[in-house]
């Protein structure tokens, strides 16, 4: 009867695998760095990536953040009924808005359109040997592939998460206005009120770090990857949990270093 | 000047590919290394231009050691190899003349005017003349190979090395490869080394032939000297039966 | 990379760009190109007032709180703000600082003097002047006390007024009589003295009254305690002579009973009801006249001299506290729901 120490086994190979994923990761991370110096290589490429990472991704930005704003004022002038001036509503958007549910929100659908998207063709490069191709063609991978989505990303997903937090916003004020008895200057009063140029400065940073944890996760997986059209498969749907993941940690990270 | 691959081991995780793989390639000539599926040829292949690293054994190319070499002296070495992939692996998001000149662009003293000229010069020697506005998923199977010998010739490499040319081609197309194969080392006087389990193009295009057969080299000479072999490993691989490899064993 | 694809990036990037300053600009309310102007004021306290605040003109907001430091000297604060309408100040301005709201947000309202000339500015020194760059006349302020701790003090008052009626059961003499008299007179005069405070609060900020309910229940508790106080008297001093007296006394209590009602009820202005309290009191006071002159079976409780000394003692305090009061409204005043 083996089945104890098969499973001891098993917890020693998954501690051996998770632990050397996190070291080939961080290899690739160095390797990452290292390659900002090969400009020639990524520059290139920098602005089809940000096209890729960001154009492309201002329309479910957006759709995300509309429904949002709509949402957060409905459920706050639910909450404060009675209780608290209804002009308060505009606080609540802004402020969680901006703050939150725009740079987590919109991380979250870009983990899965752009870290999916960079896993699933970075793997298939790899599966197929293209990146193989590459180093033979005396082109480094790394500067040339994995440089500059993260790049892309570091700097589209502040831009869209700004403009998901202005879009928020507005939607939460045509959303009072449609279906709240709220005006225009008593929301925006709402919204100025506990406002602070901080507050951009926090979501903007935020996003930052989203970019580079989708970007990179989605990179890390795609290069990683091994064994044909499933493991493709698998690399995307791991990148996308595991950016999730960490976008959420960082988003509590941030919370408690920044906003104390 | 010339190829050599000293006492290789490899593994993959319990897998051990390479055995001590030791092979010498001659400049000038066709160098076929022939052996069973996922016997470790293109394994062996990979460690010539650094995409592998060996776990113990050198490799050394024009007197560098490729194990050794820093990342940026590996790119140099790469610039004289030429790598033919098994599935072409061409990038599909660029057309067939992005994917020739991608080489070129990396060469330091090759003018990018220049470029044009060589891209039409290596796909007019693969005989696709006119494809070059194509992207690769635009071509068949057959056409998407010469495309990646194209690519790996224009930078004039000295040596070229070619994964499995031809599995998974029609006849006729196998002999076009073939015929590729040969026209680049007289015209264009390359050492090639070529993974093969395709006997009949293996015999046709060789100067040499080598076997690998459990991670290590069984033999090597020329062609005749192998067709003559008596060895039953040998013998049972190059004539298709199996049962004399299984009493070999 | 086609040309349009480059348009795209460059236009998310400008456009995120101009969204991100543009917006925290206007959301600061930042003042776009349109000209400004600083003023200051010297006063006693900054009261709950904070940087960033509104400042008002006759209710309208035209500009904000710049900045709040102390004087060097440590006399008074200097209060910064910036205008950003080119509204024309009245010939003798000066600040009041008050509650914008009940949230606790105050606001700094620019006032004529002659229209508030219960209020004690800022007496601005000859010698002070405005910073570098400020073009004068520096104005003086004054700092509202909060109508909570006015409240309070009303609580005080209510409590200390039904302590005065307890003493009532006990007899006291003809001196005793006298000191209560003055006593009384200090209590109608404290009481101008409240009113007048309220008063202020209800001409300048008259909206927070609306909301001061919760506050204003523990008047009307004080109250109703001194009505208790009353009816004591009233069972002590079952002589038909009195009768008419108590009634007055009744007519007193129903007064400050009154005043607590009337103070939540925003209909009513706090003025109004202040001036029934001081017809309340107008009565103690003549039913104290009618006691001092001996009239009625009354007047023979009037024999324990300890009743004034303690009476005085509860006036003294309650004199004391509404002057402290009057001077450090501050100290007692803190209205904020948050």
């Amino acid at each position: 009867m083996a089945a104890p120490t098969a499973y001891v086994e098993s917890v020693g190979r998954t501690a051996v695998t998770s632990v050397s994923a996190v070291g080939r990761a961080g290899f690739l991370g160095v390797d990452a760095l290292r390659a900002l110096r090969k400009a020639s290589l990524w520059g290139p490429h920098l602005l089809g990536q940000m096209a890729r990472v960001g154009v492309d991704s201002v329309p479910i930005a957006l759709f995300i953040a509309t429904f949002t704003g709509i949402v957060l004022a409905l459920q706050a002038s639910y909450t404060f009924t009675g209780a608290v001036p209804l002009y308060f509503v505009g606080a609540l958007v802004g402020k969680t808005m901006i703050l939150e549910l725009g740079p987590v929100l919109t991380g979250l659908a870009l983990s899965g359109r752009v870290g999916a998207n960079i896993a699933a063709e970075i793997g298939t490069m790899r599966v197929t040997e293209q990146i193989d191709a590459l180093e033979t063609l005396a082109y480094d991978p790394v500067a040339y592939l994995i440089v500059p989505r993260i790049l892309a990303g570091a700097i589209m997903f502040p831009m869209i998460v700004v403009l998901a937090n202005a879009i928020g916003i507005l939607a939460g004020l045509g959303a009072s206005l449609a279906l709240l008895d709220l005006s225009a200057l008593q929301f925006m009063r709402g919204v100025r009120l506990f406002f602070e140029p901080f507050d951009v400065r926090f979501s903007m940073i935020k996003a930052m770090t989203f970019g580079i944890t989708v970007t990179s996760v989605g990179c890390a997986f795609g290069y990683q990857t091994r064994g044909g059209a499933e493991g493709v498969g698998r690399s995307t749907t791991r990148a996308v949990v595991i950016s999730s993941m960490i976008i959420l940690v960082l988003d509590a990270f941030w919370a408690a270093v920044l906003l104390r | 000047m010339s190829i050599e691959i000293l006492d290789v081991h490899k593994s993959f995780g319990d897998k051990h590919v390479l055995k001590g793989f030791t092979l010498s390639i001659r400049d000038g000539e066709t160098t076929v290394v022939i052996g069973g599926s996922g016997s470790g040829k293109s394994v062996a292949l990979k460690h010539i231009v650094g995409l592998l690293r060996p776990d113990g054994g050198e490799v050394w190319v024009d007197e560098h050691n490729v194990s050794r070499l820093d990342q940026e002296s590996l790119y140099q070495l790469r610039r004289n190899v030429g790598f033919v992939f098994q599935f072409a692996a061409l990038f599909d998001s660029m057309t067939i003349a992005e994917n020739v000149g991608m080489g070129l662009r990396r060469m330091p003293d090759f003018p990018d005017a220049d470029i044009p000229d060589r891209v039409a010069d290596c796909l007019r020697m693969v005989d696709l003349d006119g494809y070059g506005d194509r992207l690769p998923s635009q071509l068949s199977g057959g056409q998407r190979k010469r495309v990646g010998l194209a690519r790996a010739i224009a930078t004039r490499p000295k040596y070229i090395l070619y994964d499995e040319p031809t599995t998974g081609l029609d006849p006729v197309t196998t002999a076009v490869i073939d015929e590729l194969i040969l026209r680049m080392s007289d015209e264009l006087g390359v050492t090639g080394v070529v993974i093969s389990h395709d006997m009949k193009s293996a015999f046709r295009i060789a100067d040499r032939v080598a076997m690998l057969y459990d991670g290590v080299i069984r033999i090597d000479g020329t062609p005749d000297e192998v067709r003559a072999c008596e060895d039953p490993i040998v013998k049972g691989f190059i004539e298709g039966r199996p049962e004399l490899m299984a009493a070999g064993r | 990379m086609s040309r349009g694809r480059e348009f795209l990036v460059g236009l998310v990037i400008i456009v995120a760009v101009a969204v991100a300053v543009v917006g925290t600009l206007w959301l600061q309310g930042t003042n776009f190109g349109r000209p400004t102007r600083t003023v200051e004021a010297l006063m006693l306290s900054a009261g709950q007032l904070d940087e960033g605040n509104p400042v008002t003109y006759r209710g309208v907001r035209i500009g904000t709180v710049a900045s709040i430091t102390v004087e060097p000297s440590g006399d008074a604060i200097r209060v910064t703000m910036l205008l950003t309408d080119p509204v024309e100040l009245p010939p003798d301005p000066a600040v009041v600082l008050g509650p914008e709201s009940l949230f606790g947000d105050w606001q700094a309202e620019i006032v004529s003097v002659a229209r508030f000339p219960r209020f004690s500015f800022y007496d601005v020194p000859p010698d002070a002047s405005t910073s570098a760059g400020v073009p004068g006349p520096l104005l003086g302020g004054y700092a509202l006390p909060e109508i909570t701790r006015l409240t309070a003090s009303a609580e005080q008052i209510s409590g200390n007024l039904a302590d005065l009626t307890d003493r009532l059961e006990l007899t006291f003499n003809d001196e005793t009589a006298a000191n209560l008299t003055a006593a009384i007179g200090n209590v109608e005069a404290i009481t101008e003295d409240l009113r007048a405070l309220v008063e202020q609060q209800s001409a300048v900020a008259a909206s927070i009254t609306a909301n001061a309910d919760s506050a204003l229940l523990e008047v009307e508790q004080a109250a109703i305690a001194a009505r208790r106080s009353f009816d004591r008297v009233d069972g002590l001093l079952a002589d038909e002579q009195i009768d008419s007296i108590v009634t007055n006394m009744r007519v007193a209590s129903a007064g400050i009973r009154d005043l607590a009602a009337d103070l939540s009820d925003p209909e009513d202005g706090l003025a109004v009801t202040l001036d029934r309290a001081d017809s309340a009191l107008a009565r103690v006071d003549r039913i104290a006249a009618r006691l001092e002159a001996g009239e009625g079976s009354l007047g023979r409780l009037l024999t324990d001299s300890t009743l004034a000394v303690r009476t005085e003692e509860v006036l003294r305090s309650l004199d004391f506290l509404l002057q402290d009061v009057r001077e450090n409204p501050g100290r007692y005043v803190r209205l904020s729901i948050f």
